[in-house]
């Protein structure tokens, strides 16, 4: 392969492509080197670059947030999380916190953190303490946590797990007949975990090209001239772009502590719903360590709504790639990165926040609005 | 000079703050002792000022950088050349400078002295006199060793009004220098992420560059791109004129080492802080000659035009690859306490 971003730039540009062809990735670290270098700029007008599932901080459902909300007001413990889900909105009445940033201000210990190592660390400190770990994550931030499971998790740390494998959310979306695009750029961080093949399924199922890309532009406009050119050919191959990092069958070792520590569960997703096999939960033997099990649920049955992304927010619809994030009437507005109304706008892998600080045509210029071209 | 004593304590304490005998001896010791000048008088209240003519012009800044020495300088160093580069890219040249000092409880002696040798060094490297200062103490656990703050008073030199405000479309952006060396040999000496290095911090007085572009026609306007990098100088002036600023990736000087350390650490070198460089707004047909001043100095050769001024009112990179993107404002700050 090339290892020159202008050949596969010149490559693409050379091809005729007479049709809309969408492509979609599901990895906000996809859509941050997209935007990063300006490739939306410079490729052909018919090549649509559609950001899809890719942030477990959005589609972390709205109820475990708030679970992570009420724990850390009401239970003598300390709370981390990923610093990203700290200012995530949820719904309650104004005069509550409505993000876990907020509730800190009111007085409870919740720290953010970078790695579970850091758990581990804050854990050990305050032995007589209960601290509990608010991990959301896909499958390669959960393989880590797995692992602090199996080798052996401080007595006193416990998690409030909201775990998500990504390809049953593709499937899904694939499955509804509803999904906005032509090719499927695979995530290189989780398949360098999970292994390439697991993307298989996106050829069998549903006749599609796939590749899989990193986070350089070189390796993702590799993938993208793979894909135009798989599907004028009409030649389907899972190819790997990202060759150097992802290995076939990915990383055993790190599957072998996600399986030992977790099962694979039907699970909520954020403004989308229940999505078969989709996330994971702690083991039984790991009971006690799971704080779903050791406190008390603290949802509020009559909360309005519960779940639900807030008023006027189209991040369900972002998240799925069935719109891009400009076209929410808040993107821009009443929705920015210091006032987010949507946790698109609040995760440095949302696509809106990601799209906000990056775009160059911000609303109220005249410039060309964009749709996803519809199937 | 005032007769130097030997130092007979190790450590500041409370008591080198409260006005007696302790007090005294630390400032003959090492205060009078590397700063004197005609001016200064220590015994009294205020310090009348000779030779002040002209447009006069003053600047202040504080100082609270972690660690207090770093590869390319101090705390010490940095608080003269910090005050001085504003009021030389405001097109003065500095004359006196106040000091402030807060000591915290427990500061080694021997640092302190190293830092106030260092901070007179600089002061006299560049024709300034220290004139007055002011000596605190405070109690261990409420500072960070040691915080400095300085005022500058200058004379404006050259023809020059230069003013954000005069900017204009198809001027061009001229940078003297490799951005972010400063901010990431902080980040280096901090040794927080088990990364170390040689990369020197840039921190230097800017008034050879300033002095050196002072008769070019058509400058528009100089700073000093500290805290918040070269992106948030740029916000400045998009914000200020109204206009577009609109620059060219692959013309920004940055260098390798700095761009590895923010590759690893997830930063951007063009929002970490440069100590030593300047970034100038001219018109078109002055920029060539503008940036052929610099490169002949020994600050400057690396100088670069990077950018323009368009019609736009973004401020938007043009990347390596040939993409557009936004060059956003700064929303957290990167690093704290880094000047
Ligand atoms: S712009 Fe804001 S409100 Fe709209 S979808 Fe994105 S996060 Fe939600």
């Amino acid at each position: 392969m090339p290892d020159n971003a202008k050949y596969w730039l010149d490559a693409i540009n050379a091809l005729t492509i007479s049709t809309p062809f969408r492509i979609m990735n599901v990895c906000g670290g996809h859509e941050r080197a997209i935007s990063q270098s300006g490739i939306r700029t410079l490729l052909p007008k018919n090549i649509e670059l559609i950001p899809g599932p890719g942030c477990p901080v959005c589609i972390c459902p709205e109820e475990d947030i708030y679970q992570a909300i009420q724990l850390a007001l009401h239970e003598d413990i300390i709370l981390l999380a990923f610093g990203d889900m700290l200012r995530v909105p949820v719904n309650t009445t104004k005069k509550e916190p409505r993000s876990l940033e907020q509730a800190r201000a009111a007085g409870a210990d919740i720290r953010p953190i970078a790695s579970p190592l850091d758990a581990i660390r804050i854990a050990n400190e305050n032995s007589d303490k209960t601290v509990i770990f608010f991990a959301a994550g896909f499958e390669t931030t959960m393989a880590p946590v797995a692992a602090m499971l199996v080798e052996g998790i401080p007595k006193n740390l416990s998690l409030l797990l909201s775990g998500r494998l990504t390809w049953p959310a593709v499937d899904m979306l694939l499955a509804s007949g509803e999904a906005c695009f032509d090719a499927l750029i695979a995530p290189g961080h989780v398949a360098a975990t999970m292994g390439a093949e697991e993307w298989h399924f996106v050829i069998d199922k549903y006749q599609l090209p796939v590749a899989v890309a990193g986070f350089e532009a070189t390796s993702l406009l590799a993938a993208f001239y793979s894909v135009i050119r798989q599907q004028q050919e009409q030649k389907l191959f899972l190819d790997n772009c990202y060759s150097a990092v992802v290995k076939p069958q990915g990383n055993k070792t790190a599957q072998q502590y996600l399986s030992q520590a977790f099962d694979v569960v039907d699970s909520n997703w954020r403004g989308v719903g229940s999505i078969a096999g989709s996330g994971y939960q702690l083991k039984t033997v790991f009971k006690q360590h799971d704080a779903r099990l050791q406190f008390k649920d603290y949802e509020n049955n009559k909360r309005k709504r519960i779940g639900e992304m807030p008023p006027g927010c189209d991040c369900a619809k972002v998240v799925l790639g069935k719109i891009y994030p400009n076209q929410c009437r808040l993107y821009g507005q009443a929705c920015t990165p210091r006032q987010p109304i949507g946790p698109c706008m609040v995760s440095d892998e949302g696509a809106c926040r990601i799209w906000f600080k990056y775009r160059t045509d911000r609303p109220n210029e005249d410039h060309q609005a964009e749709t996803v071209t519809s199937a | 000079m005032t007769e130097t004593k030997d130092i007979t304590w190790a450590h500041i304490s409370l008591a080198h703050g409260n006005g007696g005998r302790y007090m005294r001896e630390l400032i003959e010791t090492i205060f009078s002792r590397y700063l004197s000048n005609p001016v200064l008088n220590t015994q009294a209240d205020a310090a009348s000022l000779p030779d002040m003519e002209g447009n006069i012009m003053i600047s202040t800044d504080g100082f609270t950088v972690q660690p207090l020495e770093f590869p390319g300088g101090d705390i010490g160093s940095l608080s003269i050349h910090g005050t001085l580069n504003d009021l030389a890219v405001a097109g003065a040249i500095p004359k006196y400078m106040t000091v402030n000092v807060f000591i915290e409880e427990g500061l080694e002696v021997s640092q302190l002295e190293r830092i106030v040798q260092s901070m007179a060094s600089a002061a006299k490297e560049n024709n300034i006199a220290i004139v007055a200062g002011d000596t605190k103490v405070v109690p261990k656990g409420q500072g960070s060793g040691l915080y400095l703050a300085t005022t500058g008073i200058g004379i404006k030199s050259g023809q020059h009004t230069l003013n954000i405000k005069n900017i204009n479309i198809g001027d061009r952006i001229v940078v003297s220098g490799p951005v972010g060396d400063h901010g990431t040999a902080i980040m280096l000496a901090r040794e927080e992420f088990g990364m170390h290095g040689a990369l020197q911090s840039d921190a230097a007085s800017v008034l050879p560059l300033t002095q050196a572009v002072d008769s070019i026609a058509g400058l528009k306007f100089m700073r000093d791109p500290t805290r918040g990098g070269l992106a948030t100088v740029m916000h400045e002036i998009q914000q200020a004129s109204g206009l577009g600023v609109y620059l060219y990736e692959e013309q920004i000087p940055i260098r390798d080492e700095v761009q590895t350390v923010c590759d690893m650490l997830g930063y951007d070198p063009l929002y970490l802080a440069c100590e030593g460089r300047v970034v100038a707004v001219v018109d078109d047909n002055n920029a060539e000659a503008l940036l052929a001043c610099w490169q002949q100095l020994p600050q400057g050769q690396e100088a670069a035009i990077i950018g323009k001024i368009n019609q736009g009112n973004q401020v938007v990179l043009r990347t390596t690859l040939g993409g557009e993107r936004l060059l956003d404002e700064l929303e957290d700050d990167p690093l704290p306490r880094i000047c």
